[in-house]
């Protein structure tokens, strides 16, 4: 007897089911199903990777959905439907019904999560040709779930309208075994129904696992998804393992009183051959216009005549256009450029009314091209790229050849503020039904995994955050588990409900969790994408998403456009704003010298912080070593520090090469074969960009440029060994047949398969480099102003803004604390009344937007009423005439930004006093404002009772007021005061750089950055901030071991090891490591609450008590976890947080 | 008196055919199986459940609930 198993959820019913497509096809193949259906919840989010897992492992994939549906004034709460797809149109009729279960899911206001998606009963008779639809599940399905809950009535009601909408041949009566009390009953009413109906009944799963032992994750799931645990959710879990996978014997055995709806599975799955690998139809806007070819090749010769007058490149430029269109008209790409162009042009209309007619930022680009379309000239010509690629000899094969396959990929960035308004722009432009984001989908790591298991589990929340925070981010769950023991001892560890987490993490590692928005990828389509995809609407208003994600939409042949927001572009945007309003310039980048000695100078020095690409640890080492002297140059730069390179073994062959060649400009660079000179000329002989491996395998192996393609795709996507073994063969019989020996075959191969890692293509690199150049330009020549839109546009780069503004204080730059009379809601740069930092720059006056907690409502309403009414003269005046609500007014007077007004009341001040506490008092008892929609509803004028003689706030509670007000402190460096209380021996950066190579330090620092890149075989990188400037570790795996806690969790560490200085880097080779240990804070008292006593009652003041050691180091160890919990998040492991 | 529990299963023997579904309740045989269903619970907890539930109709006529652990013992349990 045969089974097929018609209703099966992965992973995709988000916390639901507990396998992936690729698990269940596998098993299905095991189990030696012949066909399988997928039905997830409400969507197909994981359909396109199912039917091809499927179709890699012999079994032919069903796709279809378990849809919820609501029976308005019949059933008080919304029913399953099982739908599967008979041919294309089912497809489209499953993906319009979906959509419409969606919509309108987000329109709630102030909704974080999206309403469960339902669709009306009647909205689902209108579509159901091309589709089977299957009665329901035995829990919540349309029949059998409401005969479940007592109405037999309704379900036979049910039953009938759907055998009506969809017709006998189109419905069946589901029967499930999910062994639970009252399965024979059930199924054998729902058979009787079946056959008074005329219909058969078919047996089906309900699987949520690919095997039993994935149940267990089921149920967590279930809890997840709830926000309950375990033990609450009892009653909505399944109960038991029953909705595993099963043989054809087991579900025989299972229905062993319905044959007839085993037997019905096979012949129902039989009719189902919609086969969605093939048959989606897509195609773009543009695709079958017959005049593009002639549109696309009037418009780039005309262009080229006015970029290449009078260039020596104009002849090589003009060969390579008509090669570039006629590559192009072969493969009728010509309406794909032409697309993109039209949505450049488009972008150019959102940057104008963006920027503002008159704008400095109008003269620059709307956006730019990145990735490997920018070795295109038609791409260079159509404005699609920056980069000239036949100046920069860029290689066209890794983008555009004649043996591809795939719609490629042309990915541009823009400003935050033009994406924002392009992504709806592009709706309206192609039609909402038309065009969508693409989907992206969160899967589970370690920490994630542990904290929502915990929850699920029941266990306690500060151990559980405790472990998250002991594991990587990166780290795989099996690893995560050896943390368990070692970070809340072997007793906790052993309990069962520890250890049922540990045996979860492996299982639930890398499953989706939940759908979200990619980055900015977006599809269009000629016919209508609810037809060939679900839509759904996005949680940013105004935006919708196709049910699948990036590589769902490649295999499904979808065009998509990446609109990306680039951080740094947006800095460099708001910075050339910024300089023509404090100095009148109006800088054209594009203009700027690119042989600027300062610019050079300092990037080979590496003080790059806070500049594009260069400014991360691993480049700073680098920058010194290579010493960049031009683009070409830095567009290497760029990509070396890339896990491509580093695992390839070029980092230090193309350093060491350089240092030959400067040292020796005869040196003569050792290439693996004479035939490999033109393509690694650049590189000095080592394989940097992507596309080198492509110019390495045909000049070498003499592959075709698709052949290489081929292998390089082999090597990064989902890498396979298969495939990769025979690449290896061919490469290697290639080359033997081109005369090379073996052995350097091989290893040249070994370098090939060495890069498969994450490595840049040269054109990506030479856009990425320009803008690093550029950015570097205006922080040699505009400092402040580069500062100050750094500090605007966060979370951006790798420094968080603390590491920014200590370093611009280190080379001169000043900067100045908020202030609710100066500042506005972003930092700016002064010019009214400003003297000049010691540099002989501006100063950049912090905004009030970054006072933490403070609304941007009550920000811009601070600063607005400013402007309108004057300055304010007082506390009460700043509450009476803002509108700023009381919570915010105590932030701002936390943060130090109403110190001028307690300056303001004329009340003599000590210059040394710190006036926040003046002021939270004042903020405390003053009458507020309320802001309404027409405007503030001025309070009575009532002034505050002035504040008494309060104890001055110690340097160290400023910082920490500092860092828990606006994330950054401005005044004394922690590590200022904490290094009175450390020995002498304990070294400044300065003391370090003093120091000779191989001494044996003692260094301790803040914690700005810790790295453990997977090509560096477990050594962790630390970067240190001390009040002088900034100190390298190289922690080593058995020190990382050793010093897990303080490496991992310490905001302030001291560390003993040995000092390396080389080639202008230094570095500290650390054997020990701690956390800064309570007994070397500065001593603080115990703060004395109480108000002085003489002022409340006119007696004299007690004599304090006397206050034991044990007091202090309370005091201590708390003013310590007091800073450690208001430090700005490190860059740690690969993201900025903790 | 001491406080007990209420409908707490008791022991007993049952007969079972190849495909472990019972044939004699004590010494009552089973006339036919109503209804069979599975809990499988509390995996996380020091008492994990895992119970294969049938209920029967046996010779005298009566209807039964009954139960099997792991370790192959079996419960009577009231409905």
């Amino acid at each position: 007897m045969s089974y097929v198993e018609l209703h099966c959820h992965s992973a995709y019913s988000f916390l639901d089911g507990a396998s992936d497509p690729a698990e269940l096809a596998a098993t299905a193949a095991a189990l030696g199903h012949d066909a399988l259906a997928l039905t997830d919840h409400d969507n197909v989010c994981g359909a396109m990777e199912f039917a091809h897992a499927c179709k890699g492992v012999g079994v032919r994939p069903i796709i279809g959905c378990e849809l919820t549906v609501e029976v308005p004034r019949r059933l008080p709460r919304p029913v399953h439907v099982t739908l599967l797809v008979e041919n294309a149109r089912g497809w489209a009729s499953l993906c319009r019904l979906i959509t419409g279960a969606h919509d309108g899911t987000r329109e709630g206001k102030g909704m974080r999560e999206p309403l469960p998606p339902t669709l009306p009963i009647d909205e689902l008779e209108r579509h159901t040709a091309g589709l089977v639809c299957l009665s329901g599940c035995a829990r919540d399905g349309a029949v059998a779930g409401t005969w479940e809950r007592g109405d037999p009535a309704s379900a036979i009601n049910l039953a009938e309208r759907l055998l009506r909408a969809f017709g006998p041949d189109h419905f069946r009566i589901e029967l499930q075994r999910p062994l639970w009390r009252h399965d024979r009953s059930r199924n054998r009413w729902l058979a009787s129904l079946a056959e008074r109906l005329g219909v058969p009944a078919v047996a089906t799963g309900d699987v949520h696992a690919h095997e039993r032992s994935r149940s267990p994750l089921q149920d967590a799931f279930v809890a997840v998804r709830l926000g309950a645990t375990l033990d609450e959710s009892e009653g909505l879990r399944r109960g038991n393992s029953a909705t595993a996978l099963i043989s054809a014997e087991q579900a025989a055995a299972r229905f062993r009183d319905h044959p007839g709806a085993v037997a019905e599975t096979e012949r129902l799955a039989e009719r189902l051959r919609f086969d969605l690998t093939r048959e989606l139809g897509y195609s773009y806007p543009g695709a079958e216009d017959g005049s593009a070819d002639r549109r696309l090749a009037e418009l780039c010769r005309v262009r080229l005549v006015h970029r290449y007058e009078g260039t020596s490149h104009r002849a090589e430029a003009e060969r390579r256009l008509e090669e570039e269109l006629g590559l192009i008209q072969e493969l009728r790409l010509s309406g794909f450029f032409l697309l993109h162009q039209d949505m450049l042009e488009l972008a150019r209309e959102v940057a104008v009314e963006v920027r503002g007619p008159d704008s400095a930022r109008r003269l620059l680009p709307p956006g730019r091209g990145r990735g490997s379309s920018v070795s295109s000239l038609v791409c260079y010509l159509t404005g699609l790229s920056h980069i000239d690629p036949v100046k920069n000899d860029l290689f066209l094969g890794r983008f555009l050849n004649e043996e591809l396959t795939e719609v490629p990929d042309i990915d541009l960035d823009f400003p935050r503020d033009i994406r924002e308004k392009l992504i709806p722009r592009v709706h309206e432009r192609y039609g909402p039904e038309r065009s969508a984001l693409v989907a992206s989908f969160a899967t589970y790591r370690a920490r994630g995994a542990i904290r929502d298991l915990g929850k699920a589990l029941g266990l306690p929340p500060g151990e559980v955050e405790r472990f998250a925070r002991a594991v990587d981010v990166y780290e795989a769950s099996r690893d995560a588990w050896a943390r368990m023991e070692e970070t809340l001892g072997k007793l906790r560890a052993r309990s069962p409900r520890w250890r049922a987490l540990a045996e979860l993490l492996p299982e639930i590692a890398g499953l989706p969790r939940h759908m979200s928005q990619h980055p900015g990828g977006m599809v269009i389509s000629t016919t209508p994408l609810i037809e060939l995809c679900p839509v759904q609407p996005a949680a940013m208003e105004g935006r919708q998403i196709v049910q699948w994600d990036k590589d769902s939409c490649a295999d499904a042949g979808f065009l998509k456009i990446d609109l990306l927001g680039l951080g740094m572009l947006s800095a460099v945007e708001r910075c050339v704003d910024e300089i023509a309003r404090t100095r009148g310039q109006r800088i054209d980048l594009s203009r700027t010298p690119l042989d600027d000695e300062q610019v050079w100078s300092a990037i080979q020095r590496a003080e790059t912080t806070g500049v594009f690409q260069i400014e991360s640890r691993a480049q700073m080492q680098m920058l010194p070593r290579t010493l960049p002297r031009d683009l070409d140059d830095l567009t290497v730069q760029v990509a070396l520090v890339r896990p491509g390179p580093i695992q390839g073994g070029a980092v230090h062959p193309y350093i060491e090469r350089r240092k030959r060649l400067r040292e020796d400009p005869g040196y003569e660079i050792p290439y693996e074969h004479p035939s490999l000179e033109p393509a690694l000329r650049d590189t000095l002989g080592a394989i940097v960009f992507q596309d080198q491996v492509l110019e390495v395998a045909m000049a070498l192996a003499g592959f075709s440029v698709g052949e290489a393609e081929g292998l390089r795709r082999a090597m990064s996507r989902k890498r396979s060994e298969t495939a990769m073994l025979r690449y290896r063969e061919r490469f290697i019989e290639g080359a033997v047949g081109q005369g090379v020996s073996r052995e350097v075959a091989e290893r040249v191969f070994g370098q090939i398969e060495g890069f498969s890692g994450f490595g840049f293509p040269k054109a990506h690199s030479a856009a990425f480099g320009l803008l690093a150049y550029q950015s570097m330009w205006l922080r040699v020549h505009y400092g402040p102003e580069l500062l100050c839109a750094l500090l605007n546009e966060q979370p951006m780069g790798f420094y968080p803004p603390d590491a920014l503004v200590h370093e611009a204080q280190r080379r001169g730059v000043e900067i100045l604390p908020p202030d609710v009379n100066v500042s506005e809601a972003d930092c700016r740069v002064e010019t009214i009344g400003a003297t000049a930092g010691s540099s002989g720059n501006p100063p950049v006056r912090i905004g009030l937007g970054y006072v933490a907690e403070l609304t941007g409502d009550d920000a811009e309403a601070v600063v607005a009423e400013r402007r309108r009414g004057g300055p304010y003269l007082s506390v009460s005046d700043l509450a009476g005439r803002s509108g700023a609500g009381a919570a915010s007014l105590q932030r701002l007077a936390w943060a130090g930004a109403c110190d001028s007004l307690i300056e303001a009341d004329a009340v003599p001040v000590d210059p040394d006093r710190d006036l926040r506490r003046p002021a939270l008092w004042e903020a405390g008892g003053v009458a507020h404002a309320s802001r309404t929609d027409e405007g503030a509803q001025l309070a009575l004028p009532l002034d505050g009772s002035p504040a008494p003689p309060l104890p001055t706030l110690g340097p160290w509670d400023r910082i920490v007021a500092d860092y828990r007000t606006t994330g950054m402190t401005l005044g004394k460096h922690p590590m200022e005061l904490l290094r009175r209380g450390l020995p002498a021996e304990v070294l400044s950066s300065e003391d370090i750089a003093r120091t000779r190579d191989g001494a044996r330090v003692k260094v301790a620092g803040m914690v700005v950055a810790r790295q453990r890149p997977a090509t560096a075989n477990g050594v962790v990188f630390m970067l240190l901030e001390d009040e002088r400037g900034t100190i390298n570790l190289i922690v080593p795996p058995p020190v990382v071991e050793r010093c897990r806690l303080a490496v991992r969790t310490s905001g302030f560490v001291r560390a003993t090891g040995k000092l390396e200085h080389r080639e202008g880097t230094t570095n500290v080779v650390v054997s020990t490591i701690e956390r800064l240990s309570p007994e070397e804070l500065p001593e603080r008292k115990p703060r004395q609450i109480a108000p002085p006593i003489p002022q409340e009652t006119g007696r004299p003041a007690a004599v304090p008590l006397a206050i034991s050691k044990r007091s202090f180091d309370g005091v201590r160890e708390a003013a310590m976890a007091e800073l450690a919990a208001s430090l700005p998040a490190p860059h740690s492991f690969g993201r900025r947080g903790r | 008196m001491r406080p007990g529990r209420v409908n707490k299963p008791w022991p007993v023997p049952v007969q079972t055919g190849p495909d472990g579904r019972p044939q004699a309740v004590g010494r009552l045989a089973v006339e036919s199986v109503r209804e069979e269903w599975l809990v499988e619970d509390g995996w996380w907890t020091q008492k994990p459940l895992q119970r294969r539930y049938f209920e029967l109709v046996l010779s005298d006529g009566s209807d039964v609930v009954v139960f099997s652990e792991p370790d192959g013992r079996w419960f009577r349990q009231r409905d």
